[in-house]
């Protein structure tokens, strides 16, 4: 029984994540994302992709259905400068709230094409993907509030629908982990976490070249402990991505999960030169801010609902 | 012996699952060609075959495992349940793309939708190799022409050892490409040429080896001292 209560204790209450969020959360965490997404798009010199060879690009997602002229054109410094300050414009009127359902929709648009653009030059990386899908996250659940308001019958309370969109950008963050562990968990199987290929993966992406360059990773063969510490850290790390789900669930395991995984990323850096800042920022949502902080709880089912 | 239990014998879920788990980690563990260096290196790449099934039914009962323990816990049960039907289609629709986005083993064409996965594969290259632009500039000063930093836009390029992404043609433009941006931003100090190298690291370098550098290989070398 004492073992029983302390695997309890230490497991600690299981409660959903983000389910007593109000619409101030969600008004807050809208806030958060088009800022974010203003912030990276006004440090971003877009029109400069323009001086590049055209024949590097391979168009991906939405814009691969576009034909080569099509490509040519946007490929213009002029056409990408519009591009840019129209985004902006239309995040900005995210941010404001104005006509949320719409703008959200054009804002994932336009983000999901600028998306594409950038990485047309490149592999498809995942660094900002869930920042995306979080935008999709938004603007998805503003129309169904919408609809849910307009057309539906059903009798529901519109107390918890602030949750929704939190909960599933929170699920699709923990997802995108739990993805990458599985994949490399089965994909790469035992050999993986055995042999030299951390070492490997590590100087390799230190090598390569990528807009933070700490110059550092390729040292990592004159440092035993450093190469100890990858072997024994990816293990962890998978173990960590694979069970992120329990995110959703447990505030003890979040409290672990956290910091493991901000060290991780930021010894990316150190290492390897990748830094995942957007998903960084989103771990902000793995604290369940409506249970510290009444205002921003949800209203009793007697109180007047407010769109947030 | 209850009811339930006769309704439900031993051998079925949770136990089989357990074992098919299991069978399916072992097997996982034989080497795929996936995991040959010479598809390694290739991020980004769809492998050479297109249906690899532990890689698929493996992960997919992993994530079945987790989803139906989510789909038994209550707190999920009530949140899921409480929800209106436009709600609940588009958590099934958003978590859904997402996961059948990442079997689609592709990361192109459907992005956001798309495979997820990081350092996947067994490498075992040594030395690890990677081609890059080192300029002179007119003070003498040795600098790297790196696309990522002249063009921010970019996360990153492909290794510019790839052939299927890179021409003779194409590298000897990009070297251009990347002098003329680098001397926009430095027009005091411009490149006159520019070495196209190939640099490498040995993972278990003799200890008598200089290490202050990785070492480097010349490929190619190109002058741009008459272009001002």
């Amino acid at each position: 029984m004492p073992v029983a209560q302390t695997l309890r204790l230490l497991i600690g209450p299981l409660e959903l994540l983000h389910e007593q969020a109000g619409p101030r959360l969600l008004r807050l965490t809208r806030l958060g994302l088009f800022a974010l997404w203003i912030f990276k798009l006004l440090l971003d010199p877009l029109w400069r992709l323009a001086a590049l060879p055209h024949d590097l690009f391979q168009p991906i997602g939405i814009l691969a259905l576009l034909p080569k002229e099509a490509i040519d054109a946007l490929l213009r410094p002029g056409i990408l400068y519009l591009f840019l300050i129209t985004t902006l414009v239309v995040l900005a009127f995210a941010l404001a709230n104005r006509a949320f359902p719409f703008t959200a929709t054009l804002a994932a648009i336009l983000l999901t094409a600028y998306s594409c653009l950038i990485r047309g030059f490149g592999p498809a990386v995942h660094t900002d993907t869930v920042a995306l899908l979080a935008v999709y996250v938004l603007a998805g659940f503003a129309w169904a509030d919408f609809f849910q308001t307009k057309f539906s019958k059903e009798k529901t309370s519109p107390g918890a629908w602030s949750s929704y969109p939190l909960v599933t950008i929170v699920a699709l963050l923990c997802l995108s982990y739990c993805l990458v562990g599985y994949s490399r968990f089965i994909r790469g199987g035992l050999p993986v976490f055995t042999g030299d290929t951390m070492e490997v993966w590590a100087i390799d992406a230190s090598l390569r070249a990528y807009y933070f360059n700490t110059n550092i990773g390729w040292h990592i063969p004159e440092w035993p402990f450093v190469v100890f510490m990858l072997k024994a850290g990816l293990p962890v790390i998978t173990f960590f991505e694979m069970t992120a789900p329990f995110c959703l669930v447990s505030s003890h395991y979040r409290w672990i999960f956290m910091p493991v995984m901000l060290s991780f990323h930021f010894l990316s850096l150190v290492f390897m030169n990748i830094f995942f800042f957007d998903d960084m920022l989103l771990y902000l949502l793995l604290i369940d801010w409506s249970r510290r902080y009444p205002a921003l709880r949800r209203p009793a089912p007697t109180a007047q609902y407010n769109s947030p | 012996m209850n009811e339930a239990s006769e309704e439900r014998p031993l051998w079925l879920p949770p136990i089989s699952l357990v074992v098919i788990l299991l069978i399916v980690c072992l097997a996982s563990f034989v080497s795929w060609p996936t995991t040959s260096p010479e598809m390694a290196g290739k991020i980004g790449e769809k492998t050479s075959s297109p249906i690899i099934p532990f890689n698929l039914t493996g992960q997919a009962l992993l994530l079945y495992i987790v989803v139906r323990g989510f789909c038994y816990w209550p707190p999920m049960v009530r949140w899921i349940t409480s929800m209106p039907l436009f709600h609940r289609g588009m958590f099934a629709l958003l978590v859904g793309g997402m996961i059948v986005g990442h079997y689609t083993l592709d990361s192109r064409n459907f992005y956001p939708y798309v495979s997820w996965f990081i350092f996947p594969t067994v490498r075992e290259d040594d030395p690890v190799t990677c081609r890059e632009f080192i300029a002179t500039t007119a003070s003498g000063q040795k600098v790297r022409l790196l696309v990522e930093q002249l063009f921010p836009s970019i996360v990153q390029i492909y290794p510019l050892d790839d052939p299927k992404h890179y021409s003779d043609a194409l590298i000897d433009e990009l070297a251009r490409t990347l002098t003329t941006a680098y001397n926009q931003h430095h027009p005091d100090n411009p490149v006159r040429n520019v070495d196209f190298v190939v640099m490498a690291v040995k993972l278990h370098p003799p200890a008598s080896e200089s290490r202050t550098e990785p070492s480097c290989q010349l490929l190619k070398r190109y002058d741009f001292s008459s272009d001002r």
